[in-house]
């Protein structure tokens, strides 16, 4: 293949420009979106089995399910058994224990919501039948708290969606702000639908913790698409009119590359930390971040561009766009001779 | 090569900004590190409660009014548990959000707080020696109190005042003395004198409950009990004493009340989720730091010193601010370097593709600035506006996510902009350190 500079103004041009880029993402729509379309449905059939085997379409956490859990540091070692005979008193044999492995003092105890009175003659039949204990953590939840958190957790969305595009169509144009919504309605519900799989075969719970892990994926990968978006709108007044639109989303996605994979890596290495080292009210809350940015880059480059581009074609051949073409410092433009 | 960017006047000018930069920092940092870090319950441990008052035939609906009242009342029985920093907070249509840090008792708290504490004198119909008692002794109202006692309007709102007193001598239990009102001390004193020496008992009801049955002497047939005061004896110990004291100095709460959250976090889990997080923190941010000297080289390394300023500076400015920290305050915190280091990872790379266009060193650099500059601002205000809305609505928890991770954004913005630059610029005016590879660019074109 033979190159050769031309100035993008050249008037002898007559076949349509081709820029000067590695990878050709747009050209490969059809296989981003079937990838995603796949991981999609895995989610969404995650979902169905949640449903079938819980009843919800994710394993819902003390916070959203009510409950009451107890997290007690025996004294002495115990068992499982001993424990599960005591709460037999109260009719509560089948509560969930988990008793930590390596010392068995540690006993994580999940049952229906109690009342204070309730709870407390329970702790009392625990420490005269099974032995002193050191609290760590009570926590009870009324059935109705969830809902409540689940309506301001829907709430906070929508309102973080409306100012988006608000925001984006001030920025750029509507339908810019728009495919950036598609995307990040991509990265929320994928997340979501990973997170059932994850609910089925490790049993990972999702809590209030969840939903605000979801907000800060919104406002994370919102970032991406907009970098990527400036990048284009920058592009747009750099080379001229003649130039395909899908070729100017394909330079931009070239030339943030680098920023995109710096950036996801740098955020989600203390994440990484957190999700092997911190307590265990962060791991997953930090999971969720790592499967909400790793998506969210991708929707920036692989979904929200190539529909951008899509959109366009179907509009029209040519481009349209608000911003006034600069004859700013050329871009290297190369023609292929064919 | 420009000659300009290692003239003197210019070096001066980037010298007075290191030194201006530096004496903010240091400044911040002595203001912020001079005080304790103030710790969420999730840390230190403490008990935080959500309470739901629930309509009573007497108060059909929960009003606004009913809340504050209900507020109010919670509020003065959590004074006399002397609890530091304790937080009452009205959300919702009737919830009541109460946060306790540190206490270590925090059954105690909870009993104390969910009581309506509706104190009633009633006058007993029957002699007490004929009262039914339940299988531990003690004295009780039987299935119907109003066939054995008779309601006179002697009720909590008519005392004045309420205190726990010492055992007297020979006893082991505690004492609650009662103060009335003026109207209250006349009802007191008339029912006293009716039930003088009847061997009917005076029925003390705390919530519908009976809690004692004296009776009283018959010297007081003629004068009735004078002076305003009673004493309500009973099994009580220096905490029970002193929480029913609480409980009726207090007043009645308007509504009942029921407890719907309780999460309890003991100190020694707060201690080591704060190690762990802050571990786990450190860690990814050591990493980062490599990361960016490895993949950036020099303008990596002065990125690494102006995050460590930026986090100097955003943990100095939670400590002015009188930010709590939580759990997911710290998560929301180790975020925002994240952010921070995109930044400047939009700017160098920015950068570089002036360096690969063949500018000079000093024009790429002023130039990457520019062009990264609303990348960063669009970027950063997305995800403000997100922090804004979790703020806006979130509770607790995610409040304190949405705090560090906005306020950490707003000062990223800041030194992104002001010190990696700076520090760039003062890197440039040392002559050996201008060479292109140590921007990570590989110059194939020999610069004419």
């Amino acid at each position: 293949m033979t190159t050769q500079e031309i100035s993008p103004t050249d008037p002898t041009l007559q076949v349509p420009h081709q820029l000067n880029y590695r990878f050709d993402i747009v050209k490969r729509s059809k296989l981003w979106f079937t990838l995603s379309l796949a991981v999609l449905v895995v989610g969404l059939t995650s979902m169905a089995f949640c449903l079938a085997s819980f009843g919800t379409p994710l394993r819902l956490g003390l916070d959203f399910s009510g409950g009451t859990l107890l997290d007690l540091s025996f004294e002495q070692p115990v068992t499982t058994e001993e424990l599960r005979q005591a709460l037999q008193e109260h009719n509560l044999g089948s509560s969930v224990i988990q008793l930590d492995t390596s010392t068995s003092q540690e006993a994580l105890i999940r049952m229906p919501p109690l009342s204070e009175e309730e709870r407390l003659a329970v702790e009392a039949t625990l420490r005269e039948e099974v032995g002193p204990f050191e609290r760590n953590l009570v926590e009870t939840v009324g059935p109705t708290v969830g809902r409540l958190l689940l309506r301001s957790g829907i709430l906070a969305v929508v309102i973080s969606f409306g100012l988006i595009v608000v925001y984006l169509t001030l920025r750029f144009q509507l339908d810019y702000a728009v495919f950036a919504i598609v995307a990040l309605l991509h990265d929320v519900v994928l997340t979501i639908g990973l997170f059932a799989l994850l609910g089925l075969t490790v049993g990972m719970e999702v809590d209030s913790l969840f939903v605000v892990a979801l907000l800060t994926i919104i406002g994370f990968s919102v970032n991406d698409t907009v970098v990527i978006y400036d990048r284009i709108r920058e592009n747009l007044r750099l080379v001229s009119r003649k130039v395909s639109f899908a070729e100017v989303v394909n330079l931009s996605l070239n030339q943030t590359f680098a920023r995109s994979f710096n950036t996801t890596l740098t955020t989600m290495l203390p994440l990484i930390a957190i999700a092997i080292l911190g307590g265990a009210t962060l791991k997953g809350f930090a999971i969720a971040l790592l499967v909400g940015f790793a998506l969210g880059v991708y929707s920036s480059i692989f979904i929200a561009s190539p529909l951008l581009v899509w959109w366009r074609q179907q509009r029209s051949a040519r481009i349209v766009d608000d911003g006034d073409p600069e004859n700013g410092d050329p871009v290297e433009v190369t023609a292929q001779g064919s | 090569m420009v000659k300009s960017s290692g003239s003197l006047l210019n070096r001066l000018a980037f010298l007075r900004g290191l030194i201006l930069i530096l004496a903010v920092v240091v400044a911040f940092v002595y203001l912020g590190f001079s005080r304790e870090v103030r710790l969420g319950l999730d840390l230190k441990g403490g008990t935080q409660l959500t309470l739901q008052a629930l309509p009573t035939e007497e108060v059909t609906e929960i009003t606004s009014e009913v809340m504050q009242g209900v507020e109010a009342v919670i509020q003065q029985r959590i004074n006399g548990l002397g609890v530091a920093e304790p937080l009452v907070q009205i959300s919702g249509q009737d919830r009541l959000f109460v946060q306790l840090p540190g206490v270590a008792d925090p059954d105690r708290a909870i009993a104390l707080l969910g009581d309506t504490a509706q104190l009633e004198f009633r006058k007993g119909l029957v002699p007490a020696n004929t009262l039914p008692r339940n299988e531990l002794g003690e004295v009780t109202a039987g299935e119907d109190p109003d066939a054995l006692f008779e309601h006179v309007g002697l009720t909590g709102d008519l005392l004045r005042n309420a205190y726990p007193q010492a055992p007297r001598r020979g006893s082991q239990n505690w004492e609650v003395l009662l103060e009335f009102k003026p109207e209250g001390a006349e009802k007191f004193t008339q029912l006293t004198r009716d039930l003088a020496g009847t061997g009917r008992p005076i029925g003390i009801f705390l919530d519908d409950v009976l809690i004692s049955a004296p009776v009283v002497g018959a010297e007081f047939a003629r004068t009735g009990i004078t002076g305003g005061t009673a004493v309500i004896t009973g099994n009580f110990s220096v905490e029970t004493a002193n929480d029913l004291a609480v409980k009726l100095k207090a007043g009645a709460l308007p509504a009942r009340i029921q407890v719907i959250e309780n999460r309890t976090v003991g100190a020694t889990l707060g201690e080591v989720s704060v190690r762990q997080s802050l571990y786990a923190g450190i860690g990814g941010i050591v990493l980062v730091f490599i990361f960016m000297v490895a993949y950036y080289r020099l303008p990596g390394l002065i990125a690494d010193v102006a995050l460590l300023i930026y986090a100097l500076c955003t943990f100095a400015l939670f400590q002015l601010l009188g930010v709590t920290m939580t759990l997911p305050g710290i998560a929301g915190f180790i975020l925002s370097i994240g952010m921070a280091v995109d930044a400047n990872v939009l700017i160098f790379e920015r950068i570089k593709e002036e360096l690969r266009e063949g500018k000079s060193l000093y024009k790429s650099i002023s130039e990457g600035f520019n062009r990264a500059f609303s990348s960063i601002l669009d970027s950063n205000i997305t995800t403000l506006l997100v922090c804004g809305v979790l703020f806006w609505l979130g509770i607790g928890l995610v409040k304190g996510f949405a705090v560090t991770l906005g306020i950490g954004i707003l000062v990223s913005f800041f030194t992104a902009l002001t010190c990696t630059r700076t520090l760039l610029l003062a890197a440039m005016g040392i002559p050996s350190l201008r060479k292109p590879q140590f921007y990570g660019v590989r110059m194939e074109v020999s610069q004419s």
